[in-house]
């Protein structure tokens, strides 16, 4: 494989969680679930230069993504449950508290 | 072969991706992408990159694609309501993707990079000596990559904390003991004589 094939691949990854974040208005799971896609996206990425380029320096950066992708998915669902545990909704448009 | 298994397999890891954006039902979307985690491993197996690819599974599947299926499953989410405004964002939405998508396309498609120094951690060399994957990544890991190893364990640890923190239920329904309570208690508050 050369690097477009992966460079390509994790784009149309990209591009997937980017639109899956501008239409699920509504669910805020589905917009982490197109977080952890485009983090997805970037280890294709990494991995696919440490590939191409013989450096084993991608594959290490990506566990540290690994790592990022892992707290981030903690956190936000935490804030999710205790979001919901108040408001009894998990819709983008009833987060408007800090509006004043 | 490989290139041909690399075809196969991103392509339907993009299915699989597009299945988790366009699902109504929540517990579908996070099945699908525990799909598309295992289709990448399958890709980064192809890669040589046999450790993040166990470590992908291990990671994503067994621990973000459970808790994910946990939460979905623990709030009670109306499918109806969920779908809502999906029309009125999905043309803009498509648009910039395209858009997006083609720029990237457009740009990467006759790329090719090269190693032009040797300056990085060369596998083949490593491979040489006799130092498969996992070895190689453990003897730069904690040799070279030591501070960011440490700075990622306590991002771990501060994620842990806050997840801890933020989910902790301080309601009266839980019966629990409040020593502070317990010591201001005097003797005349709990004995009483008639």
């Amino acid at each position: 494989m050369t690097s477009s094939n992966y460079l390509i691949l994790s784009s149309i990854i990209f591009s997937i969680g980017f639109l899956g974040i501008f239409i699920n208005r509504k669910n805020i799971i589905s917009i982490l679930m197109s977080i952890e896609l485009m983090l997805l996206a970037t280890n294709i990425n990494f991995v696919g230069f440490s590939n191409t380029l013989d450096d084993l320096f991608g594959q290490i950066f990506a566990l540290f993504i690994l790592v990022v992708a892992a707290a981030e998915a903690a956190i936000g669902l935490a804030i999710l449950t205790i979001f919901f545990k108040k408001s009894g909704s998990i819709s983008i448009d009833t987060i408007n508290k800090l509006k004043g | 072969m490989t290139a041909t298994l690399f075809y196969i397999f991103s392509t339907v890891t993009i299915l699989s991706s597009f299945f988790v954006v366009f699902s109504s039902n929540p517990v579908h979307s996070v099945l699908f992408l525990i799909f598309s985690f295992f289709n990448v491993a399958i890709i980064f197996l192809l890669s040589d990159a046999e450790f993040i690819a166990m470590t992908l599974i291990i990671v994503y599947v067994g621990a973000v694609a459970v808790l994910f299926l946990f939460v979905v499953m623990m709030l009670n989410i109306n499918e109806v309501l969920v779908k809502e405004g999906f029309l009125r964002y999905f043309p803009l939405g498509l648009l910039l993707m395209s858009v997006f998508l083609t720029e990237l396309i457009v740009v990467f498609k006759d790329l090719e990079f090269f190693s032009s120094n040797n300056s990085g951690i060369s596998i083949t060399n490593l491979l040489d000596q006799g130092h498969e994957n996992t070895k190689s990544i453990g003897l730069f890991l904690y040799t070279e990559f030591f501070i960011i190893f440490q700075i990622s364990g306590y991002l771990l640890l501060v994620a842990m904390i806050g997840a801890i923190v933020l989910a902790y239920d301080n309601q009266l329904s839980v019966k629990s003991q409040s020593i502070l309570k317990q010591k201001q208690v005097k003797k005349d508050d709990i004995i009483k004589l008639k």
